[in-house]
């Protein structure tokens, strides 16, 4: 007789693993393997609505066979490992990179990165918007501190970066669109903002310079090595209109000197 | 802010994503609400956002799927935070997981899986539990799950195992009356038995819920009407246990609000009937 972590173990393989053959002691004993194949379906069906609900777009965008099928792999290379079904899906975006019959989208890795960020943002910690506080704070910082200065995201903020067009791709895939829904993948890429307003989940297409600049201070970099990212990636990155323009949205929820 | 008090021993209904802008619009009359917990443990959002309105409206009773009392994986600390951080944010009446497991050697497979019942799986889960509840400070309402197959190696009735469980740990029961009928469907065991083995004093809630036969077996899909057999031993359970908090559960094919309070209302009149009984 197993062991309780035995029974366990070998009962988790016996789903997660399509067909393994159980050496458990289950009744009704005739017709154990397709009491198992019961649970192992209704796994792997939660799995595809779960992940079809977080990345929709990626579901269209594959049709829905080549989605679940997808997805089981996913499952089955990355289990779950929480019992809040909610946040998983983390990884998905990395393991598309690199699963074979994916490689006619070579977006699609990157559409999977944006629908993760918009449902980390949308689980994202509350945070009260005080755009003048902020305003205040960055006065009072004396001009030779400000290279050392801290710059804190509002915990909603995600930044996502595609060398494909990935907004236009989400846009045109989401149910009330209308009209040309034809996607040129010569437009090139897009640096994207994703975060959580009053509004609900806002998507803002960035310049490279304010994107590099945001992308750093969300690291927790101090502004004069943000600064020195912008300008590398953009040389016309203009500092002053880069923090009135995210104080004043909220992007910026405060500034540690 | 007042908030409402006791459930009390009416009918309420499980709250699903589709229903919540209408309950927060039309604001109908529903006893109780009972929502799962992981839905709700964001650090923020619209659906926090929601159940700080709705609870100020309602009694409300959280139900966890995802805390794998039964498993022989430790138990996860952060998912027991967020669910004390939720305890404390909404002030629930009720608090309630599943006497299963989830998953073991970390991988999770985040559905609600039966336990051998045996004295080692007992002694196991009932440790898990006081762990639970001396970590949360407040009893935890434990339901009996459905199941598809059985190990060989069970040495304890379902139903002893159930009863064991509240009376070591003095834990609460949520009993789901429909989750007897189909596990004595597909075990073959008499669902009268099962209610008669259950201790009274520890029953905090019922559950019903709609079934799916699939020929070999009864599949708990939550996805359609309670089954008239099932009503009939949830009115045998109420004239056994006196009138309990009672809740319909629908999770798949949802169906207007207004077909989940038509259940509610049928739960209420076996409720009421046993309530002139009384007087």
């Amino acid at each position: 007789m197993p062991s309780l972590r035995e029974l366990q173990q070998e009962f988790v393989a016996a789903v997660l693993e399509d067909g393994a053959a159980t050496t458990l002691a289950i009744t009704p004993a005739r017709d154990a393997p397709e009491r198992v194949a019961i649970y192992r379906r209704a796994v792997f069906a939660n799995y595809r609505n779960a992940l079809g609900a977080t990345f929709p777009v990626v579901a269209r965008l594959t049709g829905t066979p080549f989605f679940n099928a997808a997805v089981d792999a996913f499952v089955r290379a990355h289990p779950s490992t929480s019992g809040d079904l909610n946040i998983y899906g983390d990884g998905l975006a990395t393991f598309l990179a690199d699963y074979a019959p994916a490689t006619e989208l070579p977006y699609l890795p990157d559409v999977a990165r944006l629908e993760w960020a918009i449902d980390e943002a949308s689980r994202a910690l509350d945070a009260p918007r005080a755009p003048e506080s902020v305003l205040a704070a960055l006065g009072a910082v004396v001009a030779d501190r400000l290279p050392a200065m801290r710059v804190i995201l509002e915990p909603s903020c995600r930044l996502v970066a595609s060398r494909y067009p990935i907004l236009r791709i989400w846009q045109v895939n989401q149910p009330d669109h209308e009209d040309d829904d034809r996607v040129s993948l010569d437009q090139g890429g897009q640096a994207l903002l994703i975060r959580r307003d009053e509004q609900g989940i806002a998507l803002e297409s960035l310049g490279d310079g304010e994107f590099a600049w945001l992308s750093a201070l969300a690291t927790g970099a101090a502004l004069g090595i943000a600064i020195d990212a912008a300008l590398e990636a953009d040389a016309a990155f203009d500092l002053g209109t880069a923090l009135s323009t995210h104080i004043a949205a909220g992007t910026i929820a405060s500034i540690i000197a | 802010m007042p908030i409402p008090h006791s459930i009390g021993a009416h009918a309420g209904v499980g709250l699903r994503a589709p229903h919540v802008r209408q309950v927060l619009a039309e604001r109908p009359h529903i006893a109780w609400l009972e929502v799962h917990s992981e839905n709700y443990y964001a650090g923020g959002g619209t659906a926090l956002a929601a159940l700080d309105r709705i609870r100020v409206d309602y009694p409300l009773s959280l139900h966890g799927v995802g805390m794998s009392l039964g498993s022989t994986d430790p138990i996860d600390a952060t998912h027991l935070g967020k669910l004390r951080r939720l305890i404390d944010r909404c002030e629930p009446q009720l608090v309630s997981e599943h006497l299963c497991w989830s998953g073991a050697g970390g991988r999770h497979l985040n559905d609600l899986l039966p336990l051998p019942y045996t004295e080692e799986a007992l002694a196991h889960v009932c440790r898990r539990i006081a762990q639970v509840q001396d970590f949360l400070g407040r009893e935890l309402a434990v339901e009996n799950v459905s199941s598809y197959l059985a190990f060989a190696d069970a040495t304890i009735p379902e139903w002893e195992f159930v009863a064991a469980v509240a009376r070591r740990t003095g834990c609460k029961l949520l009993v789901d009356v429909n989750n007897i009928y189909v596990n004595a469907t597909n075990h073959g065991f008499d669902a009268d038995t099962y209610l008669a083995a259950m201790p009274v004093e520890a029953i905090a809630e019922i559950h019903l819920a709609g079934f799916e036969d699939i020929g070999s077996c009864l599949i708990d899909t939550h996805g359609a009407p309670v089954a008239p057999d099932v009503w009939s031993l949830y009115a045998r359970a109420i004239d056994r246990y006196g009138p309990r908090p009672t809740l319909i559960e629908w999770d798949v094919d949802i169906p207007p609000l207004d077909t989940l309070l038509a259940e509610a209302a049928k739960a209420q009149s076996v409720l009421d009937a046993r309530d002139a009984i009384a007087a």
